[in-house]
Formats: structure tokens, sequence, C-alpha cells
């Protein structure tokens, strides 16, 4: 592994994106950065500008109101970069699935490279998404 | 050459060119007579500076005596030219002022002085004489071919149905030659000539344009200058009743006699703070803003404003070791933290440089009041500079004002893609003005360092105004700047540089080469002309200039570094640097953005949004109306001590 | 320029960031465990900045690539210059062009969070700036010289008759060490409301080149502290080592405050302690 990958596995910054969500998750990714699970110990910071961050952490279905926001926040991010699906609802829709103003889940408008399950996913689950999707910057993970 | 020929030249050719113009009114014989006049006249104030250079010695020149007898005939004259002025537009102050003058003139000649009196010498050419008219033939001759662009410009908005450039040329060409003959004056009774003079070009320049406004300010600037000649004429009244004589040297000469001249050295700094438009007395300056920016640049900036600060800087000597020297430092510090303060709030581009301009002067004046070897030689290095960065700002603006027909500094914004050249151009002059390595911030440094040398005990506050006006002006600078740097990604601006006039293009580019150049080779200008001129002063200079840069015993500002690594950090990235359409984004607007050319957000309704975004001005603390009547009285209460600690000395 | 001088320019240019880099991260780890954290590993900035050196370049100005460049090559400067030893007043002014290069950056696109820190940033210099100039007064009225180098001929630590200025290089530390109170410019701590003001636009390489500008500026800043007590040595260690911990402690009990009251604190504490200080000097300079 090379300095620069590593360097890039060390140090993930986040952003997190509340798409329609019922703020379930977002409860839980903040819980994350408390002392109890302290995410910074990976070199993890939650970043407000997606201009500064590696990875998107996107809670909520995509919905016909604000999917362009998200799209354009993808956009803004800089590669190499991830999306991480956080939650039952950004996976598929979850509860808000055929609802007349939701899309599903928000793959239907970015590509998602990790799937975390859950209503609400628990932090222990967020932390090991993240994880995985860390494995994708390395290098490891294909498709 | 001999030098009574280069004295006339200097001093008679832009006069005669300028009662030429009357007469011209077709525009090519306007421009072949301006330039004619500004290459020869450039060309003799090098000649000059290398002859007084070379001599090494100050050199006198006198004149006939019926040319004295004619120039006390037009100092009358010019008091009823005021007089005139005060009653024709019922300005009681200017009549009243004009009328004092008048009498105390009078009585000056016809009872105090002796019939025939002879000053030897009338003229004296020294380095800091040449040093002035270097700045007042170069830098003012540019504008004035500037001007030869502007003024046609400036006129199709006026829609007058008969130009009125003759007049205008008539006293911008004129005014070049009754400056330089102000700085060679050496009899205080042609120096008090010159000096009604500019007052006259510049009451004349300023309602120029014939407006109830610029006839209002034009009448302001008059009656504050007439209150400098009122002062000038009383401190020669007390010269020549101690000494016995009007010579501006023999004033300095005789400092040894302390006490006595005090007062009179009072009246005189008086005079200069009028010029030089300092507080209280700014407002005439600010005022003086609604005249044609040529006018701006050329008398309030780089030249006319400057008599005020020669005049202390002459005079700086024969206060050596003084209470006024002292004095005059915390008044000039105190005017440079006041101005740079005000000039925060300003909105109006040319009201910021004419703050700036005040801030300045109130610098050098501080440096002559705290009046070391460092402190000249700081106070010198101000004055040139300033004279290259404001004179270019002026000119800079003047192209902007003209192609946004807007003086604002908000309506500049993302003028770099606009405006390119002139955008670059103006973003060089006023880097110039708030940074480090160029002159003009150097001068601030050696005044700073030069004011913990010295040994007053007022030297803390004279430190601390000076830190606290610097920090403000940065601010000032910064936030216009970052205005003219602000742009939208990709966006295709409609340009406005259409028509680059040659004359002002021309000019604006060389002065900006002239400026880079002098800036780089500071060290040397430094030893070559700065330093003889504050040796010519009767200082000795401990200060060290070498190519690489200046300094003094206690400290050195190697320039070069500084020139080669921000120019390298600032222009590499965007000469090597290509992006490509694909790798812009819009800027940060919490994903709502439309296109990345467009700089609007979605809003309700998903209606666009334009995004507007807006200088830092800080009016609610440091607004005009806030500060003003502070700094006023506060001014005025220095003033009043510097005239008290004058009386009591004497 | 001699041998000695190159090389130790050299050190200056590979040491000194290792140093700020190395502190960054004890910064962090420090703060983590104030926080009852466990905290990132000490080496966490430099794995930060190789990450954004190598990210994808996207931009929305050319200019604010220019920019952090002229920022991250002026403190250089200053940087070198300090340990050159010359004129302390060059120093702190070419330092100041520095700090502008950084506003200027987040003018150059119009982005209202960028401008917003920008023009905190401004007021951040308008605070710190006097406090940085009358520094350097305070120490010329003790050795007698601007250059740095007159420091260490001194007999003595400044500190003795310089206490009062050092508090107010303290309170300037804390501005330019952006931390609470006074981070107004950025909110250094991912508190975002600000979004990242004055660094909003500056991403990928341009950051990476801001961050190392800190790392030296950090070391810059507390060689100036180092300054006030340089013999011996190892006081003047200990003196930067404290104030380091001192600001990391000040940036963990207190909250933000205004832009005002930080204006108020730096020009009447700071300010005023140091000038109370030089006329203090000044008077017993005129005994003597």
């Amino acid at each position: 592994m090379g300095l620069l990958t590593k360097a890039r596995v060390k140090s993930p910054w986040l952003l997190h994106f509340c798409s329609s969500s019922c703020n379930g998750c977002d409860i839980e990714i903040l819980a994350c950065l408390t002392p109890y699970y302290d995410v910074e110990r990976f070199g993890i910071l939650h970043m407000g500008n997606p201009k500064h961050a590696d990875i998107l952490l996107v809670t909520g279905p995509a919905n016909r109101r604000n999917y362009k926001v998200l799209q354009n926040l993808y956009a803004q991010m800089p590669d190499p970069k991830v999306v991480v699906a956080v939650g039952t609802c950004a996976c598929t829709g979850g509860v808000f699935h055929n609802c007349y103003n939701i899309m599903g889940g928000i793959d239907k408008v970015i590509p998602v490279d990790v799937y975390v399950p859950g209503c609400a996913a628990r932090p222990e689950a967020i932390i090991d998404g993240v994880v995985l999707a860390l494995k994708k910057l390395r290098g490891e993970l294909e498709e | 050459m001999r030098l009574d020929w280069l004295v006339a030249w200097l001093v008679l050719l832009p006069i005669v060119a300028g009662l030429l113009s009357l007469s011209v009114y077709r525009s090519t014989l306007r421009k072949a007579l301006v330039l004619g006049t500004a290459a020869i006249l450039a060309f003799m104030a090098v000649l000059l500076a290398a002859v007084t250079l070379g001599k090494g010695s100050p050199q006198g020149l006198d004149t006939a005596p019926w040319l004295s007898t004619l120039i006390n005939w037009l100092d009358f004259a010019l008091v009823a030219y005021f007089l005139y002025v005060g009653f024709r537009w019922r300005h009681y102050l200017v009549a009243g002022l004009a009328a004092l003058q008048g009498v105390l003139l009078s009585l000056l000649e016809f009872w105090q002085l002796p019939h025939g009196l002879t000053v030897h010498p009338t003229f004296l050419l020294d380095p800091l004489a040449s040093i002035m008219v270097l700045v007042i033939s170069v830098i003012g001759s540019l504008i004035c071919v500037y001007a030869l662009d502007y003024m046609p410009e400036h006129e199709a908005h006026l829609h007058l149905e008969r130009t009125r450039q003759p007049l205008f040329f008539c006293f911008l060409v004129g005014f070049l030659g009754v400056m330089n003959g102000l700085v060679m004056a050496n009899n205080l009774l042609w120096l008090f000539f010159f000096w009604e003079m500019t007052t006259l070009c510049c009451y004349e320049l300023i309602r120029h344009d014939r407006t109830e406004e610029a006839q209002a300010s034009a009448l302001r600037a008059l009656w504050m200058n007439l209150i400098g000649g009122v002062a000038c004429v009383l401190a020669m009244f007390l010269i020549y009743r101690t000494l016995g004589t009007l010579s501006l040297v023999a004033v300095v000469q005789e400092a040894s006699l302390g006490g006595a001249l005090l007062l009179p050295l009072a009246f005189l700094s008086l005079t200069a703070f009028t010029k030089a438009a300092q507080v209280p007395f700014q407002s005439w300056l600010l005022g003086a803003m609604v005249a044609p920016t040529p006018v701006s640049a050329l008398l309030h900036s780089s030249t006319m404003v400057k008599a005020g600060v020669y005049l202390v800087l002459r005079l700086a000597p024969a206060l050596f070791g003084t209470v006024l020297s002292s004095a005059l430092a915390v008044f000039g510090a105190f005017v440079y933290l006041a101005a740079s303060l005000l000039a925060i709030s300003q909105t109006v581009s040319k009201r910021v440089l004419a703050l700036s301009t005040v801030a300045n002067l109130g610098l050098i004046i501080a440096c002559a009041g705290i009046n070391t070897d460092l402190a000249l030689a700081a106070a010198l290095v101000i004055l040139i500079f300033h004279a290259l960065s404001k004179g270019l700002l002026f000119m800079t603006v003047g192209i902007y004002e003209q192609q946004l027909g807007s003086r604002d500094i908000e309506v500049m914004e993302g003028l770099v893609n606009r405006s390119p050249v002139a955008a670059v151009v103006g973003i060089v002059g006023m880097l110039s003005m708030a940074f480090v390595p160029f002159g003009a911030v150097l001068g601030k440094w050696a005044s700073l360092e030069a004011a913990a040398t010295s040994t007053s005990a007022w030297f803390p506050l004279v430190a601390a105004f000076i830190a606290v006006g610097s920090a403000a002006s940065l601010v000032f600078w910064v936030k216009w700047l970052g205005r003219l740097l602000s742009t939208v990604p990709l966006r295709e601006e409609e340009k406005l540089e259409k028509r680059k006039g040659v004359y002002a293009y021309g000019t604006v580019l060389g002065l900006t080469g002239l400026l880079l150049v002098a800036s780089v080779l500071v060290g040397g200008l430094v030893r070559e002309l700065v330093l003889p001129a504050v040796t010519a002063l009767g200082y000795q200079p401990q200060v060290a200039a070498n190519w690489s840069g200046w300094g003094s015993p206690y400290g050195f500002f190697t320039v070069w570094p500084v020139f080669l690594v921000a120019g390298a950090a600032l222009l590499l990235p965007l000469l090597t640097f290509r992006a490509r359409r694909e790798d812009y984004r819009p800027v940060y607007l919490c994903g709502e953005n439309l296109a990345v050319e467009e700089a609007a957000f979605r809003g309700i309704g998903d209606q666009p949004v334009p995004l507007e975004t807006g200088g830092l001005y800080l009016s609610a603390s440091w607004g005009e109306a806030r500060l003003n009547p502070w700094i006023n009285l506060l001014g005025l209460m220095l003033l009043l001590v510097i005239l008290l600690v004058a009386g009591v000395g004497a | 320029m001699n041998g000695t001088n190159g090389l130790l320019v050299l050190a200056v240019l590979i040491g000194v960031p290792l140093l700020g880099g190395f502190l960054r991260g004890v910064d962090r780890k420090l703060t983590a465990r104030l926080q009852g954290r466990i905290g990132p590993p000490i080496w966490q900035p430099f794995y930060d900045f190789l990450k954004l050196m190598g990210k994808k370049t996207l931009i929305s100005s050319r200019a604010t690539l220019a920019w952090a460049c002229g920022y991250l090559a002026l403190t250089l400067l200053a940087t070198v210059l300090f340990f050159l030893g010359q004129d302390l007043l060059a120093v702190v002014l070419i330092l100041g062009f520095g700090g502008a290069c950084l506003a200027l950056g987040a003018y150059s696109v119009r982005s209202p969070y960028a401008h917003l820190g920008a023009n905190r940033e401004l007021l951040q210099m308008f605070a710190y700036e006097p406090v940085l100039l009358l520094t350097a007064v305070a120490i010329f009225l003790k050795t007698g010289s601007f250059q740095v180098a007159s420091v260490f001929r001194q007999e003595g630590a400044l500190i003795h008759s310089l206490w009062p200025t050092f508090l107010a290089v303290l309170a300037a530390l804390t501005i330019k060490m952006r931390k609470s109170p006074f981070d107004i410019a950025a909110s250094e701590h991912a508190h975002q409301e600000l979004v990242r003001g004055v660094y909003t636009e500056y991403s990928g390489k341009s950051l990476a080149l801001i961050e190392l500008a800190h790392w030296y500026e950090l070391v810059l800043l507390l060689g100036l502290v180092f300054l006030f007590w340089a013999r011996p040595w190892w006081a003047g260690l200990l003196l930067a080592v404290f104030s380091f911990f001192l600001e990391i402690l000040i940036d963990n009990i207190l909250a933000r405050l205004r832009w005002r009251t930080m204006l108020y604190f730096t020009w009447v504490e700071g300010m005023g302690l140091a000038l109370a200080n030089i006329v203090y000097l000044n008077l017993i300079r005129g005994l003597l």
C-alpha cells in the first residue's frame, strides 16, 4: 500500500447529507462523533463542506424536491470519493417507498458504494459501513 | 545647460504651454502641445536631478529685481481675484479671509519690508527640490497625457455645447510650472506667490464641471487654503522681525535662535497642514473628489498636497530637538490613524483614495516630526512611492469610472473578468499601497523603526498610532482588492475594455512599470536620491542602502527575496496551471446552485435568486457620522496645542 | 549567503513543517483527551496533508490557487527570515502580506461563505497586527536592535521586563493559532455554521498548501514566544511549550466570541499592556 493510499485511508473526511430522512439515522451519525464512539480515532472528521470531503453519508430516500441538491453536493466533492447510504430509506426508500414525492433509494440519483441498512442504522453499523468504504479507497473493493 | 535656463524652462514652459492651450480648440493640436510639454518637462527634471546631485552642494539662483516686484503685484492681483470670488458666490468666509490676507500683505509689503528688499537666493536647487521636481514633472506630465483621453470622454457625458478643455488644460499644465516654482523657491515671498497660485489652480479645477456640488466643494477648498495663506503671511511677518530676511534657507540655518522662530515655524506648519488636507481640514480634499479624475490624480494626490509635506520636510532641520517637533510627530501619526479608520467605511473609491492620501501625508509629517535621519529618509521614500502608487490608482479609478459609469467600489465587483488590463493595474497599485516590499509600506516600516529609535517621550503614542493605522489601511485595501477579484466561475462577462485609449492605457501601464522598477530598486533609489537629500538637509545619515535593500543600524530590509518569492508564488500558478472546463465547480451554496456560471441559487418554488455579496464597510463602528466629530475635535485640539507650544516657547 | 546560513535555510524548510505538523497532531490528540476521547494518532496532520495533495483538482477560480501559493510562500519566507535572525518588524509585515493572501484567495470567487470568512479574517488581522508590530517595538527597546539575532546577544531574559508585552502576544497567539474564543474566520472545530469560512472555496492541493503554511506559522509564532526567554534556551523552549498548552486549554474551555469582543480584547488588553510596557521602558531609557 502506497503512502498516498495509506493517507487516504487514514484521513477520511465526511460530509453528511440528510435527504428527507426522519432524522433517526442522523442522530446515530452524530452519536459516532461522541466520546463513546469517537470516530476521530480513525482520522475521521465531520466536514460541512463538500469541497473538503472524501466520504458522503446520505440518510433518507431521494425525493423530487431536493435530489438536485444531492447531485450538486456529490459533484462538488473532488475524486477520489465514496458514497455511503445510511439506513433503509437511503438504501431503498424504506417506509417512504412509493410515496408520491419519493424517487426511491439514493442510488437512483447518485452512484452508491456502500449500503448500510437498519432503521435506524446503529452507530456500529455506520462505522462498519465507513470502514468498508475505506476499502474502496484502498482499491480492494471492486464495485 | 546653465541652471538659470533649466529653472526657467521648468517653471515657464508649462505656464506658457498652459496659456497657449487656452486658444487651442483642435484636439490634435492640443495633443501635440501636451505631449511635447510633457516630454520636455520630464527630460528637464531628470537633467536638474543629475545637475544638483552631481554638484553635491545646494545651488542658489538669483533673479532680476523687477521680477520680484512683478511677483508682489501678482500677489495682490490674486488676492483681488479671491475677493471677487468671495463676493461673486456670496461666500463671505472666502471674502473675509481674502480681505484679511490683502490687509496683512499690504502691511507686510508697504510697512514692514524695506523698499526693494532682495532676498538671496531666489531659488535654491538641492536634492530635495530635485526629488519634488522629478515627482511633479515626470508623474505630473504622465497624468496630463492621461487627461488627453479622459477629458473628451468626460465631456461626452456632460453634453456641452462648447468644449471647456482649453481652460482645463490651461490650469492642469500650467499648474506643473507653478508647482515646480514652489518647490525650488527660497524667497518666502516667491514661495507665497506660488503657494497662492496652486490654491487658484485647485479652486478652478475643482469647479471645472460648473455643477452646484463642484462649486461648493471648490469654495470649501478655497477658504481652507486661504487660512493657510493667512498663516503664511503671519509667518513671514514674524520671520522678518526676527531674522531681517525672508530666505527659507536662513530660517533653517538660524534655527539655533530657537524660541523666537518657533511661532513662525508653527504658522508655516499650519499653512502646510491646510494644503496637505490634514485633520481637521480633510473635508476639502474629500469634497475635491468631484473634480475630473486627472485633477484628483495630479493635484490631490501626487503633487499639490505634497507641497504641504514638502514645506514641513524643508523646515524639519529647524525643528530638530524642539517640542514642536514632537508635537508634529504626534499630530501626523494621529492623522494617519484617523484617516485610515475613516477610509474603512467609505464606499466611494475616490474618497478611499483621498483618505489614504491624507493618511500617508500625515505619516510623512509624523516622520518629519520624529526628525532623525532614518525618519527623513522614510518620509522621502513614502513621498516618492505614494506619488507613484496614488497617481496610478487615481488614473486607474478614472478608467473604471468611465467604463462602469460609477465610482462605487461595490460596482467594481469582478472587474478582473470584465476589464482585465485595468483591473490588474489597479491590483498592482493597491498591493503597492498595502504591502511590503513595495516602497510606500517600506516607508511605513522605516517610520516605525525611526519612531522607536527617537528619544522623545511621546514616541510610544506615535508608534501605537502608526501600528493601528497600518492595520486599518490593510483592512480597506484588502476589502477593495477583494471586490475587484470576486468573480463567477466560467461566466462570460461583457468586456468593458472595448476601446483602450492609447494615452490612458499607455500612461497607466507606463506608470505601473515605473512603480515596479522603482520598487525593486528601492535600495538604489534611497542611496542615490534620498540620502543625498537627507544629507543636504543637514543630517548625518546612518541609513544603509544598497541595491538589495535599505535600512538603518537597527534593522535592514532586503527587498529582492520578497519580490522573488511573492512574484513567483502568485504568477507561476497562473501561468502554468491550466484548468479544463470540466474542472470547474460552482461555489458552495448548500447544493442549491444553478449552473456553474450562473451566480444564483434556487429559492422558494425553485425560482432562481441572484447571489449577491458585498464588501466589509463596518459603518456602524467606523462610519463617518460616528467618527468625524471626535476626529475633528481631536485634530483641532492637537493643532491648538502645536500653536500653544510654539507660542509658549517663543 | 554563506554555508551555515544555507544549511539553516534548508533545516527551516524541512524541519519546521515536520515540527509544525507534529505540534498540530499533539494539539488534536490533547484536545481529544480533554474532551474524554482517544483522538487521532499524532501523525494525523501528515495523513491529512498527503491525502489533500492527492485529491483531484476541482476549482471555482484559478486565482484561488495562486493566492494559496502566495500565502504559503510568504509565510515560509517570514519563517526563514525569522530563523536567520533578520528584522523582526519586516517579518511581521511579510507575515501580514501572507495573511492577506489567504483572505484574497477567498475573495477571488463570489461565494458568500468564503467572503464572510475573509471579512472576518481581515478583522482578525485588524486585531492582532498592531499587537505584533508593538511587540517588535518593545523588543527593540530592550535589545537596541530590530534584528532577531540581537535577542541572543542580550544578557538575561526579555520576559523580566517585557512580561506585559508577553501577555499581549498570548492574546495575538490565540487569534493566529485560530483558537477559540477568536477562531471567528473559519470555525476550526468543524462547527460548520460558516461552512469553513475563509477556507470554503479552497480544496485539494490549495487546502493542503494552506495547512502547510499553518505549520510554518505555528512554529514562527512559538519562535516569537521563545524570544522572550531566549537565554537560557531551555527556558524559552519551556515558555513556548507552556504557551502552546495554554492556548489548547483556552481553546477547549471557551466558546467563540463575537468580533467586537475580539477587537476590544486585543486592543484594550493586548495593545494596552504592550503600550504601557513601551511607555515604561521609554521612561526608564530616558532616565538612564
